[in-house]
C-alpha cells in the first residue's frame, strides 16, 4: 500500500512536472517565436530601406528630442484625453472630474513638450558642438609628442586631421554626441529650473487660457 | 586632473554599432533626473501638509520609476530586434551585393557632403572618396565596414526612436493618469471627507490665476499629476 501510494505520488509528481515543464517550455517557444518574427520583420523593413537606415546613424540626441516632443505634444496630448474619458467610463464617474482633469494635462503636456524642446535642442546642441571643438582639438595631436591622454582615446588610430580629414570628423563626431549629450543633461539640470519651469507655466497658462477659456469661467462662477 | 577627465571620457565610449544604445541610455539618465527633481520639488513643496506629502511623494517617485522602467525595456528590445535585423540582412547579403550597397552609400555620402547647406571643404571630399571608392571605382573594404556599422547604428538609432515617441506619448500618459485615479481614490478613501470637503487649491493654475480668493477646491487628478511632475524635464 505504501509502495502503491509512493508510486501514485511519484507519478502525480512527474506528471505535474512535466505539465509545468511544457508550459514553460511553450511559453519560451511563444517568446522565441514573437522575437524570430520581430527580428525577420525587421529584417525585411531594413533590405527594403537600407539606405535611410544607415543614414539615421548620424542622428544625436538632438534629433531623438525633437522627435520625442513632437509626438508628445500630439500623440501624448491626445493620449491624456483617451485615457481620461477611459477611466471616466470605467468608473462611472457622474461629476466628470477625471475628464476634466485629463483635459487639464493634456494642455499641460502639451505646453511641457513645446517649452522643454526649444531649450533642450539650443542646450543639446551647443553641448554637443563644444564637446566635438574640444575632444577634435585635443584628438588632432594624438601621435604627437606631449599629446594628452584625451588625445589617444578620442582618436586611436591616429588619423591625421587633414589628410584622413573624413575618418578623423567620424570619429570625433560619434565622441562629441556621446560626451556632449551626457554633458548636457548635466546642464540642463540648471537650465531646467532656470528658463524651463517658468517658460513652461507661461506657455500652460497661455494656452490654458485659449484652450480652456469655458471651463474657466465656470469654476469662477461655482466660486462665486 | 586631466587622467580623471580622459579616464571619465573613455567611459562614453561611443562604439559605431550601439548608437541607439548611446541614445536609450541618455535619454533615460535625462529622465531619471527629471523625476528625481520632480520629486525633491514635490518634497519641498510648501503649500502642501507633510501628512499628504508621506503618501504623494512615494507615489509620484514609484510612478516615476515604473515610467522610467518600462521606456527602457520596451526601448532595449525594440533597438535590439532592429540591431539583429541589420545583423541578419548583412550575413545573408553575398559579397558583390554588400559591395554595391557600400558603394551605392558612398556615393550617397559623398553626394551628401558636396552639396548640403554644411557643405565640406574639398580637402575633405577627396579624403572621403579616398577612403570610401578605391581606383577601380569600387567600394573600398572600409566602405564595406562604414556601410556595415552605420546599417547596425542606424538600425539603433530607428529603435531609439521608436522607443521614445512609444515611451514618452503612449505609456507615459498611461501610467501617469492610471496611477493619478488610483491615488485619488486612495487619498478620497482615507479621507472621506475629501470626497465632500474643499481640498488645496494650489496644484490648480486656473483657481490660484482667476480667484485667488476661493482657497480650497475637491482633490481631483490634476492636481496630484501637477504636484509629482513639476515641470522638470530634461
Amino acid at each position: 500500500m505504501f509502495f502503491f501510494t509512493l508510486f501514485v505520488i511519484n507519478v502525480l509528481d512527474k506528471s505535474e512536472f512535466m505539465k509545468i515543464n511544457s508550459i514553460q517550455q511553450q511559453t519560451q517557444n511563444r517568446n522565441q517565436n514573437f522575437k524570430g518574427s520581430f527580428v525577420n520583420s525587421a529584417t525585411n523593413f531594413i533590405a527594403k530601406h537600407p539606405m535611410a537606415i544607415a543614414g539615421l546613424a548620424g542622428f544625436s540626441v538632438v534629433a531623438q528630442k525633437v522627435v520625442m516632443s513632437g509626438s508628445e505634444a500630439t500623440i501624448g496630448a491626445a493620449m491624456d484625453m483617451a485615457v481620461g474619458n477611459t477611466i471616466a467610463k470605467a468608473a462611472n464617474e457622474k461629476d466628470g472630474r477625471t475628464k476634466e482633469s485629463s483635459k487639464v494635462q493634456a494642455v499641460r503636456t502639451a505646453a511641457q513638450s513645446i517649452g522643454g524642446t526649444a531649450t533642450g535642442v539650443v542646450v543639446r546642441m551647443g553641448c554637443i558642438l563644444a564637446a566635438s571643438a574640444l575632444l577634435g582639438a585635443a584628438g588632432a595631436k594624438a601621435g604627437e609628442k606631449g599629446a594628452s591622454k584625451i588625445a589617444s582615446i578620442v582618436n586611436p588610430e591616429k588619423y591625421n586631421s587633414k589628410k584622413d580629414a573624413y575618418l578623423f570628423d567620424r570619429e570625433i563626431k560619434r565622441w562629441g554626441k556621446s560626451v556632449g549629450g551626457a554633458a548636457a543633461i548635466c546642464v540642463m539640470m540648471v537650465t531646467n529650473f532656470l528658463l524651463d519651469v517658468p517658460f513652461v507655466n507661461f506657455l500652460n497658462k497661455k494656452m490654458s487660457d485659449k484652450l480652456l477659456k469655458n471651463k474657466i469661467n465656470q469654476n469662477v462662477k461655482e466660486a462665486k | 586632473m586631466a587622467l580623471n577627465l580622459a579616464s571619465l571620457i573613455k567611459k562614453f565610449n561611443p562604439e559605431p554599432e550601439k548608437a541607439g544604445k548611446i541614445l536609450l541610455m541618455l535619454n533615460a539618465a535625462g529622465m531619471v533626473f527629471a523625476a528625481a527633481s520632480n520629486t525633491v520639488a514635490a518634497a519641498k513643496d510648501k503649500n502642501t501638509s507633510a501628512e499628504d506629502k508621506k503618501f504623494l511623494v512615494p507615489a509620484g517617485a514609484v510612478t516615476g520609476i515604473a515610467n522610467i522602467g518600462l521606456y527602457y525595456l520596451f526601448t532595449d528590445k525594440v533597438i535590439k530586434g532592429l540591431e539583429n535585423g541589420a545583423e541578419n540582412y548583412i550575413k545573408n547579403m553575398n559579397k558583390e551585393k554588400l559591395s554595391d550597397k557600400a558603394l551605392e552609400y558612398a556615393n550617397n555620402s559623398i553626394k551628401k557632403a558636396s552639396k548640403s547647406l554644411f557643405k565640406k571643404s574639398d580637402e575633405y571630399i577627396s579624403s572621403m572618396k579616398a577612403t570610401l571608392i578605391d581606383n577601380g571605382g569600387k567600394a573600398t573594404q572600409k566602405a564595406k565596414e562604414i556601410f556595415a556599422h552605420d546599417l547596425k547604428g542606424g538600425a539603433g538609432v530607428l529603435g531609439a526612436f521608436i522607443g521614445a515617441v512609444v515611451g514618452c506619448s503612449v505609456l507615459t500618459p498611461i501610467i501617469r493618469d492610471v496611477s493619478a485615479y488610483f491615488v485619488q481614490k486612495k487619498m478620497e478613501k482615507n479621507n472621506p471627507e475629501l470626497q465632500t470637503k474643499q481640498y488645496r487649491p494650489y496644484f490648480d493654475p486656473i483657481h490660484i490665476r482667476k480667484n485667488a480668493k476661493h482657497k480650497y477646491q475637491p482633490l481631483s487628478m490634476k492636481s496630484y499629476m501637477a504636484f509629482t511632475n513639476k515641470g522638470m524635464k530634461v
